[in-house]
């Protein structure tokens, strides 16, 4: 326990002092000593979906119901509010209270859109963007949300590559990273990739302010296959982003990488043995940043493995079944399955039997 | 660091173990390999070499029956490839040949203004297949020949003798006769994909375990199925009527689209038998066998109506229509069957996080 107080500070000190500012003491005292809790999309046992609200021991708080599959979660710790995207090529979001007392607001996507299944709030909470298709152009485009005004679409601007994925708010408060993952879907063919012999993922970082293109950055050609596609931030501010081959088995390139403004981009070395247990797929990637862990996961190679942020040596490997969803927990991770189990840093398990995990989980404080 | 050496020891140990522990040979791989997948692209390799010969002759004469010859030849090659492209991995996958075999959708047709770029300009590069080979690959496989031997100004008496329309033709029919030729040796020979494939071991750069093996070969059947339904089937056929979009059909210019479909299923059909995969539900699960045998059968009844016949013309008879829309459905309740059920019972990771990731 003295670990996890330990760990709320530090938290509430990297949160930085406009979000302390904005809780009175009280507040101060009350968001220290709540558990966290985590937010994930599921699939029922009977082919239904949802998200869900749990416990750090797994146990389910909170659910609501969605009409297709979901993906990732955003949270934002002003309004308290979350939002479930939909898994691609879906077109509704759903805002809703990690606490399940306010009613769910369905986002539905605009005519020529789909979501991507991740998205990020602004530091105030005010707007919401979210990666979009402009699918008839093959265009990858930021939605932008007014979250004062019912999350009323106010806008977009293009991501400056084709599928874009993941999404995150750098701490600068100002700049978007962008996976661009390079794959050209379109709604009419399901989610048949249309451009593998010709893809060219990116990374790129965008003023969420503006629009502007800050820096693209793109692998070398050899790797175009390579499908830049989640990521996290760790203590440092470097963005560790993970990719999926699309190109034969016969290939084993990296799948791991770094990115920072106006620095290097490029991908980490990895022992051999934990690349290839990968089976050239990245699920997920998370960071803990109070200690200094990346985290990433292969649900293609039932494996995970925590790298040490700074050096980037390989700190364990774990062999868990369908494993994808990471989130930071104390001084290591849970992990969710796509079999329906919740594995505490300590290697405790725990199921709720009617429900299998999404690709994602995310750490909330309520 | 917060991590002790108590877990770092532990998760050591485990690094490089294989989730299930391998036998020397998984002999349903090999059933799959020896039974399907070998002699199927074998059968391409046939149909495709047989097709050269035909357009050979196409470009001397010119005439009616000759094109008449090549058609049918093309039709032929073009369902062997439909029935052995549900396998998406090993040697197709290597220098982009699944695409250059067969680039389709091409949605926003891209490789249709190619080919009709090539054509107008008489690009000598496109009529010499090492060259071809080099080009997009939307200009160098079955959609291009399709145009070449189906579309507008095919059926002009003049389009042919020593045309460069012809001999463009005859190019991608030597590029895809060679990368069949290709594909199909690398499957036979004795030190390749296919060893790897049905020898996993903890050594084995691909495959650890059997698990992993058998989860590539269950993945053939719930992607395939995907592919029959959401991109062959969903692409061209509706909700309802007016959302149908008879152009967007496969092989639509040579009334090939419901065969086509219909060899997609006969593929995985065959595969399922020969694999003998149905022996391994047991117990409860042992009606699995029977009741995918009985949807496969389905399938190709719905489709049976409606083979070898206009797809625009289909779409506008309601009868007809249905029989689509019935195959849509038989399609579904197959994902099921081997998404869920088969997978399940084999006790497969093909769920949900790893099969279709995003």
């Amino acid at each position: 326990m003295v670990s996890k107080l330990i760990d709320r500070r530090a938290f509430l000190k990297a949160a930085g002092v406009g979000f302390l500012a904005s809780l009175t003491p009280r507040g101060i005292a009350m968001a220290a000593e709540a558990d966290a809790v985590f937010a994930t999309a599921f699939q029922r046992r009977d082919g239904s979906y949802g998200a869900a609200i749990l416990t750090e021991r797994g146990k389910l708080v909170h659910s609501i119901a969605l009409p297709e599959r979901g993906h990732d979660v955003a949270y934002d710790p002003i309004s308290r509010r979350s939002v479930v995207f939909a898994r691609q090529p879906g077109t509704f979001a759903v805002v809703f209270d990690p606490g399940g007392k306010a009613e769910p607001l369905t986002i539905n996507s605009v005519e020529g859109r789909h979501f991507y299944g991740h998205g990020a709030f602004s530091p105030d909470g005010k707007l919401l963007y979210a990666t979009e298709n402009d699918f008839d152009n093959a265009a990858g485009m930021v939605g932008v949300y007014d979250a004062s005004d019912g999350f009323r679409r106010i806008g977009e601007f293009p991501t400056y590559g084709v599928g874009p994925h993941e999404l995150v708010l750098l701490g600068d408060g100002h700049s978007l990273a962008i996976c661009n993952g390079g794959i050209e879907t379109h709604p009419d063919f399901g989610r048949a990739k249309l451009n593998l012999a010709t893809m060219k993922p990116s990374f790129v970082f965008i003023d969420r302010e503006t629009g502007e293109l800050l820096e693209k950055h793109e692998l070398p050609s050899a790797l175009h296959k390579l499908s830049i596609r989640h990521m996290d931030i760790d203590h440092r501010g470097t963005i560790w982003f993970g990719c999926q081959h699309e190109g034969p088995a016969s290939e084993r390139p990296l799948l791991i990488g770094k990115a920072e403004r106006g620095k290097a981009f490029g991908l980490v070395d990895m022992p051999a043995e934990i690349l290839g247990g990968f089976r050239n797929y990245i699920g997920s990637v998370a960071a803990n940043r109070d200690a200094g862990t990346i985290a990433v996961s292969s649900p293609q190679g039932n494996a995970y493995a925590v790298l040490d942020a700074t050096s980037g040596a390989v700190l364990s490997a774990t062999t868990l079944t369908e494993v994808c969803g990471l989130a930071p927990d104390d001084a290591g991770f849970l992990a969710s399955t796509g079999t329906g189990e919740i594995v505490a840093p300590d290697s405790t398990s725990v199921t709720e039997p009617d429900y299998v995990w999404d690709n994602h989980l995310l750490r909330i404080r309520l | 660091m917060h991590f002790s050496m108590k877990t770092l020891a532990t998760t050591l140990a485990i690094l490089g173990c294989s989730i299930v522990a391998a036998s020397a040979r998984n002999q349903t791989i090999a059933n799959a390999v020896d039974g399907f997948v070998r002699p199927a692209y074998r059968n391409l390799a046939t149909e495709t070499e047989r097709l050269v010969p035909t357009l050979d002759k196409l470009c001397k004469s010119g005439d009616a029956s000759a094109l008449e010859a090549a058609r049918a030849a093309f039709t032929n090659a073009a369902l062997a490839w439909s029935e052995v492209e549900i396998i998406r991995l090993g040697p197709v996958t290597e220098q982009n040949r699944l695409d250059r075999i067969l680039h389709w959708p091409d949605r926003k047709g891209i490789g249709l203004k190619q080919v009709q770029a090539a054509l107008a300009q008489k690009d000598l590069t496109a009529i010499d297949a090492e060259r071809l080979a080099q080009k997009s690959v939307a200009m160098q496989g079955f959609g291009a020949l399709e145009f070449l031997l189906f579309g507008t100004g095919s059926d002009d008496v003049a389009a042919w003798r020593e045309t460069f329309r012809c001999h463009y033709a005859q190019a991608v029919a030597d590029n895809i006769s060679s990368m069949s030729s290709d594909i199909s040796k690398e499957w036979d020979a004795p030190e390749g994909f296919a060893k790897t494939w049905e020898n996993p071991s903890p050594q084995n750069n691909l495959y650890r375990s059997d698990t992993e093996a058998l989860t590539d070969l269950i993945e053939i059947f719930v992607q395939g199925i995907e592919l029959v339904r959401d991109v062959r089937t969903n692409g061209f056929l509706g909700e309802k009527p007016e959302g149908d979009k008879a152009k967007q059909a496969i092989y639509w210019r040579s009334n090939g689209t419901a065969l086509s479909l219909g060899a997609n299923i006969e593929g995985l059909n065959k595969l399922f038998e020969a694999s003998r995969m149905a022996d391994l539900a047991t117990g409860d699960n042992a009606y699995l066998g029977n009741s995918i045998g009985f949807e496969f059968g389905n399938a190709q009844n719905a489709l049976a109506a409606v083979k070898g016949k206009p797809i625009d013309a289909v779409l506008r008879d309601p009868d007809q229509r249905q029989k689509l829309d019935y195959f849509r459905t038989v399609t579904s309740s197959l994902s099921e069957l081997f998404g869920t059920r088969l997978s399940g019972a084999l006790d497969l990771t093909a769920g949900f996080s790893s099969l279709d990731g995003d």
